[in-house]
């Protein structure tokens, strides 16, 4: 009865951060709880864009969302372009794809802690740090700037993380990156 | 040999012996006696070798010269070339900065081609600025690239030409040419760049109008906008067939920063243009970025601090986002996405640059009361009282130069030398000279970006002299060279997949330890007979940061090591590349 199933929406969004905007749009309005997995993924339906998935009970009234929103549920397709939201859907029912916004033990993520705490207060199953093929030393300590953002990697969620100054590491993607024609000073 | 690079050179007015004369007949001489040196004339224009007995360069400039109607017209080597001779008795010549005494036949210029000025909209030097910085540090030969958008197609591009030429008269041993940083339709950004003539400002302010991706906002990674991309190069291509410019190159620019630069891209621009699209910058500029705060701005080195977005190739891992010892992912990775080109046999070559736009420690400031989109151009910088410490750039020459073997000190001569790939790179003045051979016991060989043809069998070595650093870099050290590998692959075909972006018989072949930073010092790696295409090239470093390489310590034991965030003194991890050389031997 209260199998979840995955939401796929999409409004077109071009940059992460409008991606984003929509999920928590979309939690909002649909009343979700707080323990949703949503995501973000790269859709080439039409111009390249971002879609987003989002895990939902089995009954959710999809009249709820916003007109310009185009959703996917099981086989269900609202909204005037679903393809990128089924698409959305579809990599995060595979874990094959997607980069993941919202996720149990999320709010506990914060500050400095280290690779064991990470796992063990949140739903990351593994972290993971570039150009290392051993795993994470699970007490190396993460300096998480208040974004944290997994991605499905061999199905997993796996954060991903690189070196950072004091011996410490920090999550791969770093919030407000250089914009692409960026004022330097 | 080395004495004169080791003794510190001032203008070219010291100099009045002559040596371009020299230089020439030296030219001349093997010329005719080494059919195979791409960096000759010869194998180019006589038509009675075919192109498969050509290297790819060789084949890249005949191409050229076809679409100019310039071969089988009688044309010889030297009439293509000029007369360096005469250039002898052009009283008042500049010979350049850094070098100028030819070594191994060439006049080894170093340069960059990414520099931003006022008329870019995250910039603020003026023309000037740059030009007297750059001269100051050594460079003998700077693009100005500014930022192709709405304002610079309509204002900017105009407004800079005059302040260009005016450069070029004050401070006669750098050239400076005129360039674009165009944001190439459905990808990252790239130099382009156009020998100065009458229509120099014409055709770039025309290329940016009619293919800039910012202008014809063709950002998104499109089929339509990548096609646009080719029109581009198509159209630079077009102006120089028909005479418009004498010349023109584009190079792609820090280009896994955002993973936008996909593999079939490079591989479409390569292939549209070879004699146009030559390559890519094996590092990126901004490399003060990574400095630690408070001293500064304590980011990713080069500003590499993106992960994926719509329009990048969903197929790069995430360590293509960031740089590695300073360099650019495509190109540090041994066996990665530069070698996978190589191996097929495309000529495809990398430089270092300083993209400045701001300079870490700067104590100007931005023009006040600016009006970029009125103007085209921010007001003149004003002095501000305090080093900037959050600003990631050095000003040109300071720690990233392109060593390019120019037959000439002239813009012609520049070009010729980076479409044939004869170019080394290094950051912090990690070595000052670098001359590479692949020869065979009774020829002399081919140099940086040629190709060695050889009988089937044929004993080849790779003799390499290195200058080493000598005097102080601009932190006031002077480098030690801790140790030199040698990268060899062999030459696979061309991929059936054009997003390819490995090839699995690249490797560090040899290392030689060297731990000196005065003198010069030479190897030969003996690549022994040669049973199959290959092609070799090299990698130097100070030694003080190391891992095993992307794809494992069997292929690269101790490569660089991925930079730290907000933790990458860039003086503390130096290195070199080379451009590659090709040992082709005959079925």
């Amino acid at each position: 009865m209260t199998t979840p199933m995955i939401l796929g929406i999409d409004s077109g969004s071009r940059t992460v951060t409008e991606a984003e905007h929509l999920l928590h749009t979309v939690v909002e309005v649909l009343g979700l709880p707080s323990d949703v997995v949503g995501c973000t993924h790269f859709v080439s339906t039409g111009m390249p864009h971002v879609a987003c998935s989002v895990t939902v009970p089995a009954q959710v009234d999809l009249a709820l969302l916003p007109e310009d929103v185009s959703a996917s549920l099981g086989e269900s397709r609202t909204g005037s372009d679903p393809d990128g939201a089924a698409l959305a859907a579809a990599a995060h029912a595979s874990r094959a794809s997607g980069r993941i916004v919202m996720f149990p033990g999320r709010d506990e993520l914060v500050g400095t802690v280290t690779v064991g705490e990470l796992v063990e207060r949140s739903a990351i199953a593994r972290v993971r740090v570039l150009a290392q093929p051993e795993p994470a030393d699970a007490a190396l300590a993460v300096a998480t700037n208040g974004f944290v953002r997994p991605v499905w990697e061999d199905g997993v969620m796996t954060l991903l993380t690189m070196p950072a100054s004091g011996g410490m590491l920090m999550p791969a993607e770093v919030p407000n990156p250089t914009p692409c024609c960026g004022d330097h000073g | 040999m080395s004495h004169g690079h080791t003794h510190p050179h001032g203008h070219s007015h010291d100099h009045s012996h002559g040596h371009s004369h020299g230089h020439s007949h030296d030219e001349h001489g093997h010329t005719h006696e080494n059919a195979a040196d791409q960096g000759d004339m010869a194998p180019v224009v006589d038509m009675s070798i075919p192109d498969s007995e050509l290297s790819p360069g060789q084949v890249s400039r005949r191409q050229m010269f076809r679409r100019a109607g310039l071969l089988g017209a009688g044309i010889t080597a030297a009439g293509v070339l000029g007369t360096p001779g005469q250039a002898a008795a052009d009283s008042g010549k500049s010979y350049g900065r850094s070098n100028c005494e030819p070594r191994d036949g060439y006049l080894w210029l170093a340069g960059d081609h990414h520099i931003h000025t006022q008329h870019s909209s995250d910039g603020m030097y003026r023309v000037i600025d740059h030009v007297q910085h750059a001269n100051a540090y050594g460079l003998d030969w700077m693009v100005i690239t500014d930022h192709g958008s709405v304002a610079h197609a309509k204002i900017g591009v105009d407004k800079v030409n005059p302040d260009i030429v005016a450069a070029r008269k004050v401070i006669k041993d750098t050239l400076v040419f005129q360039g674009l940083e165009w944001n190439i339709p459905g990808a990252e950004h790239g130099t382009v760049f156009v020998a100065p003539g009458r229509n120099e400002v014409a055709t770039l302010k025309e290329f940016e109008n009619s293919f800039d991706g910012a202008v014809k906002n063709a950002t998104a990674s499109t089929p339509q906008n990548e096609a646009l991309a080719i029109a581009g190069l198509n159209f630079l291509a077009e102006a120089v067939k028909k005479r418009r410019v004498d010349d023109a190159l584009f190079l792609a620019n820090h280009p896994a920063r955002k993973g936008l630069d996909s593999p079939h891209e490079i591989r479409g621009w390569r292939d549209a243009q070879p004699s146009i699209a030559v390559g890519m910058e094996g590092a990126p500029g901004h490399q003060a970025a990574g400095i630690p705060k408070p001293n500064g701005p304590g980011g990713g080195r080069g500003f590499y601090d993106s992960t994926p977005s719509a329009d990048s190739w969903p197929g790069y891992p995430a360590e293509s986002y960031k740089t590695f010892g300073g360099f650019d992912w495509m190109t540090s990775t041994v066996g990665g996405l530069w070698d996978s080109l190589l191996a097929e046999g495309k000529t495809w070559w990398i430089t270092a640059n300083s993209d400045a736009h701001t300079v870490y420690q700067d104590t100007s400031l931005r023009g006040p009361n600016s009006d970029f989109e009125a103007n085209g151009r921010y007001n003149d910088p004003v002095y501000g009282g305090g080093p900037v410490l959050t600003q990631g750039d050095f000003w040109p020459g300071y720690y990233s130069r392109t060593h390019v073997g120019a037959t000439d000190f002239g813009y012609g001569a520049v070009m010729d030398a980076m479409r044939a790939g004869r170019i080394w790179v290094d950051h912090g003045g990690l070595i000052s000279g670098l001359i590479v051979r692949a020869r065979t016991s009774d020829t002399r060989g081919v140099t940086l970006g040629g190709a060695l043809h050889v009988r089937q069998g044929t004993k080849v070595e790779v003799s390499i002299e290195i200058t080493l650093a000598n005097r102080p870099n601009w932190a006031q050290v002077i480098p030690t060279l801790a140790r030199v590998d040698v990268i060899q692959g062999d030459v696979t075909g061309p991929a059936s997949n054009k997003d390819t972006f490995t090839t699995p018989k690249t490797k560090v072949v040899k290392s030689f330890e060297v731990n000196k930073n005065t003198g010069t010092v030479s190897f030969t790696y003996k690549v022994g007979a040669v049973d199959r295409p290959i092609y070799v090239r090299l990698r130097g470093t100070d030694g003080n940061r190391t891992a095993p390489g992307l794809l494992g310590a069997s292929v690269d034991p101790n490569g660089p090591a991925i930079d730290v965030f907000g933790d990458a003194d860039p003086w503390k991890d130096l290195w070199f590349y080379s451009n590659p050389i090709w040992i082709l031997p005959r079925r």
